[in-house]
């Protein structure tokens, strides 16, 4: 029977020559010192050295008890820094939202009115997603100057990116049957956009502007070390003040808010459908 | 109400799917058209709603030859051609009520049902469709929550948002259970009568257009293999069509 089987190649074992069972291990053998090799080269490269973390305890057991405690009468100078932040990230996902929109219905293969408008808004998104918004961060710092407006810029043009995509991926994957029947009823294109189109994916839109909002909220923290306003600005002047108690407290703030933000963000994306 | 005269079709890739179809449905009466698989009863569908552009002959909708008609013309003439499918494909997060009012849209202006909105009177009027098919207790119901029967008294109801005076239904039954099917198919036999509409209905099951249809046509290759009254209709004739296919497959 088994036989049988082998003569028809049907098992796998059977059929199979002792010498190609020899080349496939010998295979994965050099596979695995491959592998091997691309992690020696990173710990290499990045000169990772284990024993200076066990010397650089002092240093960090230094900065904490330096730290300690965090500067409570700093709270009422953090509260316009941290509006800053929020409101940073607020602006650029609007902005985002309201470039994203239309480029994504020209993005979407099975709604875009014609292929240049598609390859166009592909290359749109497809840029302002590639570069990070730390790097915009910095040009629109040099192009308008100091201060939450280019944070907000920097946030609102990689959202576009990040937003862009996603909202054109959701409309791709649409069940388009719905859509196609409302056209045959003599609607017009507009009535199928607003009646048939909007219906459909508006929730899924929400759910992932809500969750941009989320991201935005975390990358306008860090924005501050570029000069774009904020907490992390005055998280890195005091860093650079040795102010570590203040430092201490803006750390808990931003946890606060990070946490606050991922929270409210998924609470209201659950309500969504 | 609805002539086929002559129709042909031949793909872009050289197929022929119709070869000189003509057929007529008279207000009131319910036509079933049955054939095997890939013998062009979709076609003919495509053909009727210019989803698909015939290569001769003309569709007469009433006085106006569909064939002639493009852009704002033709979206006008579909106005009077409702169509329903397998499967209902309704808006699923809509209300049921706010599916069956959007057949009504292409008579209004664009600005009128901006933001989703719709007429009250065609609010009005969708309720009255529902209690047609008798869903009148699902008008706020979203539409994603029917039953696969539901779904498609929905769909017809939609349909007769448009008032229509053609109704071409692709299959309406081919997902339900016979239960259902038999509804939807003693439901568009009454809407033909009452409301006077031309019913044409693509079929898989033959004991439903025996039980249903005012006249029955047959189509292999792409031809009218039968086109009789209900009475005169014999089983060797429906046999013949679908056999003749098993045959021709077998000889090859």
């Amino acid at each position: 029977m088994i036989d049988e089987l082998a003569r028809l190649g049907v098992g796998s074992l059977a059929g199979r020559a002792p010498w190609r069972h020899a080349v496939t291990s010998a295979a994965y053998c050099v596979l695995a010192l491959f592998g091997l090799a691309v992690v020696v080269q990173a710990l290499i490269v990045v000169e990772a050295r284990p024993q200076d973390l066990i010397t650089g305890i002092h240093g960090m057991a230094d900065f904490i008890r330096r730290a300690i405690p965090p500067d409570f009468t700093k709270l009422p100078s953090t509260f316009w820094p941290t509006l800053q932040t929020v409101d940073i990230a607020l602006f650029g996902t609007l902005v985002g939202i309201v470039i994203a929109l239309p480029l994504a219905l020209l993005a979407a293969a099975n709604i875009t009115p014609s292929r240049y408008a598609y390859y166009v808004a592909r290359g749109v998104i497809g840029f302002t997603r590639a570069v990070p918004d730390l790097v915009w961060a910095l040009l629109f710092v040099t192009a308008v100057g100091l201060g939450p407006f280019p944070g907000g810029l920097a946030l609102g043009v990689h959202s576009v990116g990040m937003l862009g995509r996603l909202f054109a991926e959701t409309i791709e994957q649409m069940d388009m049957a719905p859509i196609h029947a409302l056209e045959l009823t003599g609607a017009r294109r507009l009535q199928v956009f607003t009646h048939g189109i909007v219906p459909t994916i508006l929730p899924s839109l929400l759910g992932i502007s809500l969750y941009r909002l989320d991201e935005n909220i975390r990358s306008s923290l860090v924005l501050g070390f570029v000069g774009a306003g904020g907490i992390g600005f005055q998280l890195l002047t005091a860093m650079n003040l040795f102010q570590y108690q203040e430092v201490s407290l803006l750390l808990i703030i931003i946890f606060v808010i990070v946490l606050g933000a991922e929270r409210i963000s998924a609470a209201l994306r659950e309500r969504l459908d | 109400m609805l002539r086929v005269c002559g129709v042909s079709v031949q793909y872009p890739n050289g197929k022929r799917a119709l070869t000189d179809f003509s057929l007529v449905v008279g207000p009131g009466e319910l036509v079933v058209i049955l054939g095997g698989n890939g013998s062009g009863k979709t076609t003919l569908l495509r053909c009727i709603t210019r989803t698909v552009a015939p290569s001769a002959g003309e569709i007469w909708l009433g006085e106006t030859n569909l064939c002639e008609l493009e852009g704002e013309k033709l979206r006008r003439a579909r106005l009077e051609l409702a169509m329903i499918w397998q499967h209902a494909s309704l808006v699923r997060r809509r209300t049921v009520l706010a599916n069956v009012a959007s057949g009504a849209l292409g008579r209004y202006y664009t600005l009128r049902t901006i933001f989703g909105g719709l007429p009250p009177a065609e609010l009005h009027a969708a309720r009255g469709h529902l209690a047609e098919v008798g869903l009148t207790d699902l008008a706020e119901q979203r539409a994603g929550t029917l039953s696969g029967g539901q779904a498609q008294r929905v769909a017809i109801a939609r349909a007769l948002a448009q008032r229509p005076r053609v109704l071409l239904a692709d299959e309406p039954v081919a997902s339900l259970d016979p239960e259902a099917a038999e509804d939807i198919m003693r439901l568009l036999q009454r809407l033909a009568r009452s409301e006077r509409i031309a019913v044409l209905c693509v079929l898989h099951q033959v004991e439903l257009a025996y039980a249903y249809a005012d006249r029955v046509i047959g189509i292999r290759d792409g031809r009218i293999a039968f086109d009789l009254p209900r009475s005169q209709l014999s089983r060797e004739e429906v046999h013949r069509l679908y056999i003749q296919d098993i045959q021709e497959a077998v000889a090859a």
